[in-house]
């Protein structure tokens, strides 16, 4: 009797039968979230994967006046972009006011960020709240607002004015400097937002022990500070390039139809001249241009070693 | 003669007006070469002495001098100290051999210089074949090594670790506390160690500041503050101590070390003999006895003439050791006894409590809130 009950098993037997069991587990638990993703998945395939093929594949139709739309499969949209020095024009300052509002919005927000992520107050929580808080009004408000603040009459130029420090007032609206002001001021929560997240490794223990090994506050800042931010700074960056590249409401406003970029563009094609295999085509060669950026972006993250 | 290497004067910190003080007018001396642990609950002030020490917060009030000059002010990046980290800080950034050598460039030693140096202060720590690793593939016990040989390659003025076992497990902190202590006293740095582990504390530190409520209680070496302690607080916090109320009565003679031997009267269960400072006689003290050092006898007479009777309560076994809880009147004594093959002592049983005088010591400060 004693001898039966204290029969155990061999040890390998055990061993192997609930290993299958939990392979079998493994399994089931992997079918669970398959099956939690459906949803998900199907709201994306409607709601993105779906309009996107239709985007590319409506860039190779053909456009004919009164925004008739010729189904036929030619390359004919995107010659006249690549060919026509205006859309190269059009293309590159795109590029160009990505890159100077990127640049700008994160130079900005970084000093906001980094106060807001080593703060220990008690109203750090109120602080960040109050930094992104312009989210709460729409761009479209704000683009006025700077339309007020920066035009003939507004607010700079009459205050710069009454201190005589200008005679003509300044051209900030209706041009590349107002959008480029604008879109600044536009994205900077999310400038700042994105660096919070991204200052993952940052520490004050880092920075007291780089100024204990003897380290002046300048060096402290670019020997640690800066390089751990780096991710940070460049996760901001690409979001704010990318929104600002996308967006047209502002550069519309404050650009007042002189400035022209590939969103304008596009919304010119599709409800002004209803050509929309052309405006599908420029939606195409803005999304490479995405498409290179993150490219550059990744292997910029992957070399410092994020 | 040994020489002082850091000397604080009345420092104070207070966060802010109309709080208690995390530190309250703080004295102490260092040594050259010394070992020095804060120990204490958190919350006493340890931590922030030590980051007065290092310059990563301004003290309120007090001084702070090193080898004679005076620092109190000096920024943290002028005053040439060694700190290891609670969380290490290692930079995420830098290879070890970066890290390590992070302290010289900013030196400014020359290149070839620190190489030898980065090299030298990885041996000490036994990892001169990991140099070229990145710090986050290296394990608890490797990153604090690291830190250590960081902090040291600069050759500090003074050694600061700040908790820096407290977040390796049990094991490796036994053998992180031997080999931090060969180190440093290879090395001869002078350092201050911030701990709340007593044991670690009694290991490694040549001196001890046991300290509460942003004051030090007592520094003396670890036997000192074992077997001498000064107060209430630190007969408590360091190792398990029982106590009891005691009249002390006529002064017997002279002990060892400058103290006197007296007569005391505990609670009414008699007389017995106890060590003091001298000049005792005639008021009411604590009467600190370390539970294995109480003796316990299950019959009266056999451990000395006087013995005080109690109920067995509770009796744990740890093999090596017994450990008994023994109820005496309001009181729960500990005591702990070598086990024997012979009987064990029962819960219910009778026990008979003695012990030598040299062994009960007798708190220096009467006892508060205690009728004369």
């Amino acid at each position: 009797m004693t001898l039966l009950q204290n029969k155990i098993p061999p040890a390998t037997h055990r061993g192997i039968e609930e290993g299958v069991l939990e392979r079998a587990a493994g399994k089931r638990n992997r079918r669970t979230y398959l099956a939690l993703l459906i949803p998900g998945l199907l709201g994306l395939l409607v709601s993105f994967v779906f309009p996107l093929a239709y985007m590319i594949r409506m860039s190779f139709n053909k456009g004919a006046p009164d925004g008739v739309i010729i189904e036929t499969f030619t390359l004919e949209t995107y010659i006249q972009p690549l060919t026509d020095p205006y859309y190269w024009r059009v293309t590159l300052d795109t590029f160009q006011m990505g890159v100077t509002v990127g640049v700008l919005c994160v130079l900005v927000s970084y000093p906001v960020a980094l106060f807001l992520a080593r703060s220990t107050s008690k109203y750090r929580g109120l602080l960040i709240a109050v930094a992104i808080a312009p989210l709460l009004t729409s761009a479209v408000v704000r683009t006025y607002g700077w339309m007020v603040i920066l035009g003939t009459n507004g607010l700079v130029n009459s205050s710069l004015e009454g201190m005589g420090l200008i005679t003509e007032p300044l051209k900030l609206t209706n041009n590349m400097t107002g959008v480029t002001i604008g879109l600044v001021e536009i994205f900077m929560p999310y400038a700042i937002l994105a660096m919070i997240s991204g200052f993952g490794r940052l520490n004050r223990q880092l920075e007291e022990a780089a100024g204990s090994l003897g380290a002046s506050k300048f060096k402290v800042f670019t020997r640690v500070t800066l390089p751990l931010s780096l991710p940070g700074l460049l996760t901001a960056f690409l979001l704010v390039f990318v929104l600002a590249i996308s967006t047209f409401i502002t550069p519309r406003l404050l650009g007042g139809g002189s400035v022209q970029v590939l969103a304008t563009e596009i919304y010119d094609q599709t409800t002004g001249l209803l050509n929309w295999p052309f405006a599908a085509a420029l939606s195409v060669i803005l999304l490479v241009l995405f498409g290179v950026i993150i490219a550059v972006y990744q292997r910029l993250t992957k070399k410092i070693g994020g | 003669m040994t020489e002082t290497k850091l000397s604080i004067k009345d420092l104070t910190k207070r966060y802010a007006a109309g709080l208690e003080p995390a530190v309250d007018r703080l004295n102490m001396e260092v040594e050259e070469g010394h070992l020095v642990a804060l120990l204490g609950p958190s919350g006493c002030g340890k931590t922030t002495t030590l980051r007065m020490v290092a310059g990563l917060m301004d003290p309120t009030a007090g001084s702070i001098m090193v080898d004679g000059k005076e620092i109190t002010h000096t920024p943290v990046n002028k005053r040439g100290m060694g700190m290891v980290f609670q969380s290490y800080a290692l930079f995420p950034h830098m290879n070890v051999e970066q890290n390590v050598a992070f302290g010289l460039q900013m030196r400014q030693t020359p290149k070839s210089e620190q190489k030898k140096r980065v090299a030298a202060a990885l041996d000490m720590v036994q990892l001169g074949h990991l140099g070229k690793r990145q710090t986050k593939e290296l394990s608890g016990g490797q990153q604090q090594r690291i830190a250590l040989a960081r902090a040291l390659v600069v050759e500090p003025t003074l050694l600061l670790l700040d908790e820096p076992l407290s977040n390796l497990d049990a094991k490796l902190r036994e053998t992180m506390r031997s080999e931090i202590r060969s180190i440093q006293q290879r090395t001869r740095a002078t350092t201050l160690f911030v701990t709340h582990d007593q044991d670690e504390a009694l290991d490694m530190a040549d001196r001890i500041a046991v300290m509460n409520g942003g004051l030090i209680e007592q520094f003396g070496s670890p036997t000192e503050v074992y077997e001498r302690p000064r107060t209430h607080f630190v007969a408590n916090f360091i190792g398990q101590a029982n106590f009891l109320t005691a009249r002390v009565g006529a002064d017997t003679g002279a002990a060892p070390v400058g103290e006197r031997y007296y007569k005391i009267d505990v609670d009414g269960f008699g007389q017995f003999g106890a060590v003091g400072v001298p000049g005792l006689t005639g008021s009411t003290h604590e009467l600190v006895i370390r539970p294995h050092r109480l003796n316990v006898s299950l019959h009266p007479g056999v451990v000395g003439p006087e013995s005080i009777a109690g109920t067995i309560e509770r009796v744990s076994y740890t093999g090596d050791a017994l450990a008994v809880a023994v109820r005496v009147g309001e009181k729960s004594l500990q005591a702990q006894l070598l086990t024997s093959s012979g009987d064990l002592p029962r819960a219910g049983e009778t026990a008979y409590l003695s012990w030598v005088a040299e062994d009960a010591y007798l708190l220096p400060a009467p006892a508060k809130g205690l009728p004369e």
